[in-house]
């Protein structure tokens, strides 16, 4: 059966705990090092992909997932010539 | 309980995996060619890994009581020297009668190029005329969504190719849908860092169902080789 959500909850609060500080103890090893991220990329990937979680819309992590992919292109296939 | 891992790559695994894994359950699994590490440097080279994986594999699984299967194919990441290619794909049918190949494979696309789109689509040409049916890797990470879209655009665009003998494989939240969606099985890939995680798999399954879905463990990362019986 199912488990609720707010059995779901209860069950995942601690992983999702220490997930959450982990990304916050990867961002503060950033900013402690020397130099500027701000402007790569991957930073600002990762922000996006920060505020995803936060937000209220469904399919979290296939939304992560687009966001951190290349993306498509329908005549691929004219573009290639194959 | 038994299980059969469908994809796991044990020429890359010691003897001692073998007894993990039938100790653990494993009563069969398969083996999709890969890449060695390194890229091969001739057809005869192809010629050596097919025998190891339909003559020696076969019977080193057999001391442990567990059935050895087989795909053949030259990997995505070799596409890119095509006259290669050509040389190996046209070398294959040699041992598409053995007792243990269940068809071609583990051919997809790795970056995505025009030479891996070319060598893709001359595997399943030569997969459709033998008769034989195919697994397909996905790329990895950045790369997976666009590659996904294009192996689905070249298998959808050849009416020959019937997908309930298909399987595409290392499918994620963002793939999984277009995959099943189209009639073909897909695969999960239990690699935590660089694909799904078994929490990931389990909310897959939830969401998805379990119907032509199957989860593996191909055993070329540093892990045991027992990832599929303790999902």
């Amino acid at each position: 059966m199912s488990l609720n959500a707010e059995q779901v909850l209860q069950s995942e609060y601690l992983q999702a705990r220490a997930k959450i500080l982990e990304l916050a103890a990867i961002l503060d090893r950033i900013d402690r090092a020397e130099g500027a991220v701000d402007a790569q990329p991957q930073m600002q990937l990762l922000r996006k992909g920060i505020d995803v979680l936060n937000g209220t819309e469904p399919d979290k992590a296939a939304r992560v997932q687009l966001l951190f992919s290349r993306g498509y292109d329908p005549d691929w296939r004219k573009t290639m010539s194959v | 309980m038994d299980f059969v891992d469908p994809h796991i790559h044990m020429v890359s695994r010691t003897t001692d995996d073998y007894e993990t894994l039938a100790k653990m359950g494993c009563v069969a699994l398969s083996e999709p060619a890969f890449w060695a590490g390194f890229d091969r440097g001739s057809v005869e080279s192809f010629r050596d890994y097919f025998r190891q994986l339909t003559e020696y594999e076969p019977r080193r699984a057999a001391q442990y009581g567990i059935q050895h299967f087989t795909w053949l194919c030259i990997n995505a990441k070799e596409a890119e020297n095509v006259s290669l290619s050509r040389e190996v794909i046209a070398m294959i049918p040699e041992f598409l009668d053995k007792p243990n190949v269940l068809g071609i494979g583990e051919i997809g696309l790795n970056k995505n190029t025009r030479n891996e789109a070319t060598i893709f689509l001359e595997h399943v040409d030569l997969a459709v005329r033998h008769g034989q049916q195919i697994l397909i890797h996905t790329p990895h990470l950045e790369d997976k969504y666009q590659g996904t879209r294009m192996i689905l655009d070249m298998l959808l665009g050849d009416s020959r190719v019937d997908p309930n003998r298909v399987l595409v494989d290392h499918v994620e939240e963002h793939t999984i849908g277009l995959v099943l969606e189209k009639g073909f099985w897909a695969g999960m890939t239990l690699y935590p860092v660089t694909k799904c995680t078994p929490q990931r798999a389990a909310d897959m399954i939830e969401k998805y169902g379990s119907e032509r879905l199957m989860h593996n463990w191909p055993a070329i990362r540093p892990s045991k080789p027992t990832g599929p019986c303790r999902t």
